[in-house]
């Protein structure tokens, strides 16, 4: 089997050694869990309790109509406190359901889970329509709503899984494919029957290779591959951002997605590890998404591990339970997600939602800041952008704020992986600039578009 | 949790150990081989044009700095990369005081006037030869033959190999003035560096090492140095000159590995370094057939230069590009 990959890109330290080795640990107690409402990319949901309501866990708490809305539901049953404004783990506040645990009323089940449904017995739209009830994101870090990736408009020629991982740092999508490959691989098979694609493929970097075996045999003993489902593993090539759609696309098929274009225009559809699951427990269970795995980490982490805990949790109850050692002195950054695009927050009294795939508490010394030098114009950043959009004239445009040449150059086009950045060796903000304007330059069309009417 | 505050800021949060101070040092070990082997050739005067033309570089950038007002640079090591290339391709015999205004006007006007590291349109330490050869004809073009080689002339009136074939001189001749009985034996006599030239760029064997061990570690890329020695190769022996001799004289060598990869003057994309890199071997031989100098590496470079922002527009295509939609031909029945 060849090694594939995609042009450009980094190899970051992958500092993955420290969590890699611990089994994915259960948190099932928690004092209280903070469920943020809109936990999706798409339009704003509201909340359907109130504060006093008991709830029972897997209970949807908050929905709207609209496509572009995903159902949350309670992760813990108990009491609703509060709904408030928390910081949440993007960095803004946001409302969410204060919930605490209590036990349910003589004679009645803590659990409101749906009946399990049978996916291939059933039709494509209760397939979605499963799917969003569920309340199923991307939970590899977008949070794009599930049940519209997995209805395209156009014929799907693969489902890709994708087990890349190239986040430094992060393990717990490596723990998933050593610990339950069975389950990713169903999900893989339901996508497969969802969408109508002939080929599944599981994209496993090589510094994961030790997991391929165990994925093999789960692939092998499920009933529906022996059935003549078709799906093959994929090595690629270990190197920042693989796990990117795009990139993880190129690498698999060769094909490029259309600039402004989707995965499913080239016939592919991208599912992360975590999602997978989450997308065969809610058929086979009936289990919304209400817990997800995630991997905590970093210099100032005194136990580095992958768990499991409901939507909500907070990190600092985690580390007053003692599940989490935390060293105070050492602790420089909080960053929900991978180093690499992960976001910096203010304290880790945040709770963990459907889209946090890691916690990395960073030690003063990882947390180094540079100063921002002079472009020397190496062209390293060239070099390594994944998308060749030219990082080091893409700032020149935007800093001359010639927005034109900036849209030209491929502005629209940055998946604003931090490649850039992190190899300038000025410490250039790169992406930075490109994340602004981005923003900048949408605001100048829709003002133009409007001047046009 | 304590009160501490936490640090705050957009991603990434992880950054490459490559920094700017880093890539200049490697510069300069990659020319200390050629340095060492200069100043074993020539003795005491070749070092101390390598020791002024660095320390006027490093402390002219220190002081226009503390002048204008602005933050000091000299932690980058820049001035030391351009002070030492500048020393590398003047001859051994510069008087010093030249060397420190050479070294001077590459550091203040070629490079801090535009706005310092990265800004500069021309690689300094070839404006601070050219400012030299155009200011002190004399001095800038004569050469000392290296020790131990003192057969046809003394010390002061010695000539380059490509001086001695712009006066129409035959290779034999030439081969001879140089101590060597055939053309093969001269050709390994000039890749081993031993013959009257600039500091630097003599020894084509241990340019070429530092070029390696450049292009070994990442700091330059194969585009240029490859595209330039292949025009040079390509364009001499169309125009009639012998292709490896092209090769081996001059500092087409010294250029192609460490002034055309300059990352502030050559462009950035690689289709542009590729046409830069060619236009800089076409120029430098048209100079060497008809032009009044028998050397033209340093026009060639600098006036490629100037091309830099306008290659520097023949950029790849990007992921996912789609070719913007063709406007619609008017159909037939609208023409009518």
């Amino acid at each position: 089997m060849s090694i594939r990959t995609f042009r450009g890109g980094v190899h970051p330290p992958e500092r993955k050694d420290r969590s890699q080795g611990t089994p994915i640990e259960r948190v099932t107690s928690v004092p209280q869990v903070v469920i943020p409402v809109n936990q999706h990319f798409g339009a704003p949901i509201q909340p359907l309790v109130k504060v006093g309501e008991y709830v029972k866990a897997g209970q949807k708490v908050a929905d709207a109509e609209g496509r572009m809305t995903v159902p949350v539901h309670a992760s813990v049953a108990g009491v609703v406190k509060k709904i408030e404004p928390r910081m949440q783990s993007n960095n803004t506040e946001g409302l969410c359901i204060v919930i605490e645990p209590k036990d349910p009323p003589e004679g009645e089940s803590a659990q409101d889970y749906m009946l399990p449904l049978d996916p291939f017995a059933c039709s494509k739209e209760e397939a979605l329509a499963r799917i969003r009830a569920a309340g199923i994101v991307g939970m590899g870090g977008a949070g794009f709503p599930a049940h519209v990736k997995l209805a395209p408009t156009k014929p799907i020629s693969y489902v890709i899984a994708n087990a890349a991982e190239c986040e430094p740092y992060l393990t717990i999508d490596e723990r998933a494919l050593l610990e339950i490959p069975e389950k990713v691989v169903d999900g893989v098979v339901i996508v497969m029957k969802t969408v109508n694609a002939p080929e599944g493929v599981i994209a496993i970097e090589e510094n994961k290779k030790h997991a391929i075996p165990y994925v093999q045999k789960a692939i092998d003993e499920n009933p529906q591959v022996k059935a003549g489902m078709k799906i093959r593993i994929q090595e690629l090539r270990t190197k920042y951002p693989q796990g990117g759609e795009k990139m993880l696309i190129t690498a698999i098929t060769g094909r490029q997605v259309p600039s402004g274009g989707l995965p499913m225009d080239v016939g592919c559809v991208v599912s992360n590890v975590g999602t997978l699951c989450a997308i065969a427990e809610a058929f086979r269970e009936g289990k919304p998404l209400i817990e997800r795995g995630f991997t905590v980490t970093g210099g100032a982490c005194k136990t580095p591990k992958n768990l499991v805990a409901p939507v909500g949790t907070l990190v600092s109850d985690l580390a007053k339970a003692g599940i989490v050692e935390i060293d105070d002195q050492s602790l420089g950054k909080v960053i929900f997600g991978g180093p690499m695009m992960g976001v910096a927050l203010p304290s880790y009294e945040i709770p963990v939602q459907k889209n946090t795939s890691g916690v990395l508490l960073m030690s003063e010394q990882e947390a180094v800041q540079y100063e921002e030098d002079t472009c020397i114009r190496c062209g390293r950043c060239i070099r390594a952008c994944p998308t060749s959009i030219f990082p080091a004239l893409l700032a020149i445009a935007i800093e001359s704020e010639n927005y034109a040449e900036a849209e030209k150059i491929g502005l629209l086009d940055c998946i604003e992986c931090g490649t850039c950045s992190f190899v300038c060796p000025a410490h250039r903000h790169l992406v930075q600039r490109f994340r602004v304007g981005k923003q900048v330059l949408r605001a100048l069309k829709q003002k133009e578009a409007q001047n046009v009417r | 949790m304590s009160d501490r505050k936490m640090r705050l800021s957009s991603s990434p949060h992880a950054f490459s150990p490559v920094d700017t101070p880093r890539i200049m040092l490697s510069v300069v070990i990659a020319l200390m081989p050629a340095t060492a082997y200069g100043v074993y050739l020539y003795g005491l005067p070749a070092l101390g044009v390598v020791v002024t033309s660095i320390a006027a570089a490093v402390l002219s950038e220190f002081l226009f700095r503390k002048i204008i007002k602005a933050s000091t640079t000299v932690g980058d090591f820049s001035a030391v990369v351009s002070g030492l290339l500048l020393a590398l391709i003047l001859p051994p015999s510069t008087p010093l005081w030249m060397v420190a205004l050479g070294a001077i006007f590459a550091i203040v006007v070629a490079k801090e006037f535009f706005g310092g590291l990265g800004a500069n349109p021309f690689n300094p330490a070839l404006i601070g030869r050219a400012f030299l050869l155009m200011s002190f004809p004399a001095a800038i073009t004569s050469w000392t033959m290296p020790k131990g080689l003192s057969l046809a002339a003394d010390a002061v009136s010695a000539a380059t190999p490509l001086n001695l074939l712009k006066q129409g001189n035959a290779l034999t001749d030439v081969a001879k003035y140089f101590g060597a009985n055939d053309t093969g034996a001269f050709y390994r006599q000039l890749f081993m560096g031993f013959r009257s030239g600039s500091i630097g760029e003599s020894s084509i064997l241990l340019v070429l090492l530092g070029g390696l061990f450049l292009l070994a570690i990442g700091v330059i890329q194969w585009v240029v140095p490859l595209s330039v020695l292949a025009s040079t190769f390509v364009f001499s022996w169309i125009l009639g000159m012998d292709p490896v001799l092209g090769l081996l004289t001059g500092g087409i060598v010294f250029g192609a590995f460490f002034m055309a990869t300059d990352y502030a003057t050559r462009p950035m994309t690689p289709y542009g370094q590729a046409i830069f890199g060619i236009g800089i071997g076409l120029i430098t031989v048209l100079i060497r057939k008809y032009g009044g100098y028998p050397e033209g590496v340093t026009y060639a470079i600098l006036i490629m230069n100037t091309l830099t922002p306008f290659l520097n527009k023949l950029r790849m295509k990007k992921y996912g590009f789609v070719p913007p939609p063709k406007p619609a031909k008017p159909s037939k029945e609208a023409t009518k």
